[in-house]
């Protein structure tokens, strides 16, 4: 599973930045068509839900996507083969 | 099946500012919904006339947007007409408190089985930025300029004295409390009040000093009181300042209720 930002129904108020526990979200710098800065993702492989919500069987924390007031965030399946980053962390 | 099914997808994005707190309190309530298994034919949302009223034209469900304040009465009569209904109520505190006061308090008295969420910015928002009954003492508005000078109305306590039978209160900011509560009052057989305090960034926060939206939502945070620490806070005779509000599960008890599901 994968973090997506829906572009068309983001206004840009940066509320995720500050509730995800893992600070995935930060500050976009570019406005895009629109002209809404939308946040960018900062290492979305940390996200507990992206790798665990599988074996569970259920959302993890979800934060992020009851408190967007938009509803511009979930989560995606991955295409086949899509190239893949593994954060550690120290 | 998640909550995002709830939502009339043609619709969206709504129209709420940036920012905005309703959506949040949209998405626990509609999260809370899914977890009970409910048909999408029986059940009813009710709104009447504000910002937190526009909701139920974003899902899509059966749903009526009335008359101002009058969210109540209708919801009433939807629910003794068929008490098959699961009705749930979407409402401002300028929709509940000022012009439909009466009404509430009413339906607290006679216990009727729906669920009141009621989102609670503090202010008119829609119509420019008048003060309403819930505006904290001393905050502007366009029709407080120098500050209001009145108490505002606790909605909770009014709904415990009128004899509601489950009253909670949250913020925006607390979305997983949020949506338990919600969830535990959609169970409940009789009248729950769930009062989300919520962000309103372009009419409240602005005329307040919150520049920024996450101004406010720290705002909220910091100045939530939990129940039971404020019970802890009493105990030892410490001072509670003015401006805190207390969150959490205010009452729970079992009030004979009126139009039960049989």
């Amino acid at each position: 599973m994968k973090l997506v930002i829906d572009e068309t129904r983001c206004k840009g108020c940066n509320l995720c930045t500050k509730i995800c526990p893992y600070k995935i979200f930060k500050e976009g710098k570019k406005p895009n068509l629109r002209g809404i800065v939308v946040p960018e993702l900062d290492r979305p492989e940390r996200c507990a839900n992206c790798r665990l919500q599988r074996l569970y069987g259920r959302t993890l924390c979800g934060v992020c996507q009851l408190t967007c007031p938009d509803q511009a965030i979930h989560w995606e399946e991955e295409q086949p083969y899509e190239p893949k980053k593994v954060a550690i962390e120290y | 099946m998640t909550y995002e099914d709830w939502f009339r997808k043609d619709r969206l994005p709504h129209i709420y500012c940036a920012g905005c707190g309703n959506g949040t309190i949209i998405n626990c309530t509609l999260a809370a919904i899914d977890q009970m298994n409910w048909n999408k034919d029986e059940t009813v949302f009710i709104s009447g006339i504000g910002c937190s009223s526009r909701a139920p034209g974003y899902i899509v469900t059966d749903s009526l947007h009335t008359t101002h304040g009058r969210a109540l009465a209708f919801a009433t009569g939807v629910k003794l007409a068929n008490p098959k209904l699961n009705v749930v109520i979407f409402t401002g505190d300028g929709d509940l408190a000022a012009i439909g006061g009466n009404h509430f308090i009413h339906a607290c008295r006679r216990n009727i089985d729906i669920t009141v969420i009621c989102m609670n910015n503090q202010i008119y928002g829609m119509t420019g930025g008048q003060g309403s009954p819930t505006t904290p003492k001393g905050c502007f508005s366009t029709t407080t300029p120098y500050g209001s000078a009145e108490s505002p109305f606790d909605l909770c306590e009014l709904a415990i004295a009128a004899g509601a039978n489950y009253v909670a209160r949250w913020t925006s900011y607390h979305v997983k409390e949020l949506e338990k509560a919600v969830k535990v009052g959609l169970e409940t057989p009789g009248f729950s009040f769930i009062e989300a305090m919520t962000q309103c960034p372009t009419n409240f926060g602005r005329r307040n000093k919150f520049k920024e939206v996450l101004d406010q939502v720290e705002a909220l945070k910091t100045h939530a009181l939990l129940k039971a620490k404020r019970d802890r806070m009493i105990e030892q005779g410490e001072n509670i300042p003015d401006d805190f509000f207390i969150i959490g599960e205010l009452i729970r008890r079992n009030r004979p209720a009126m139009g039960v599901k049989t």
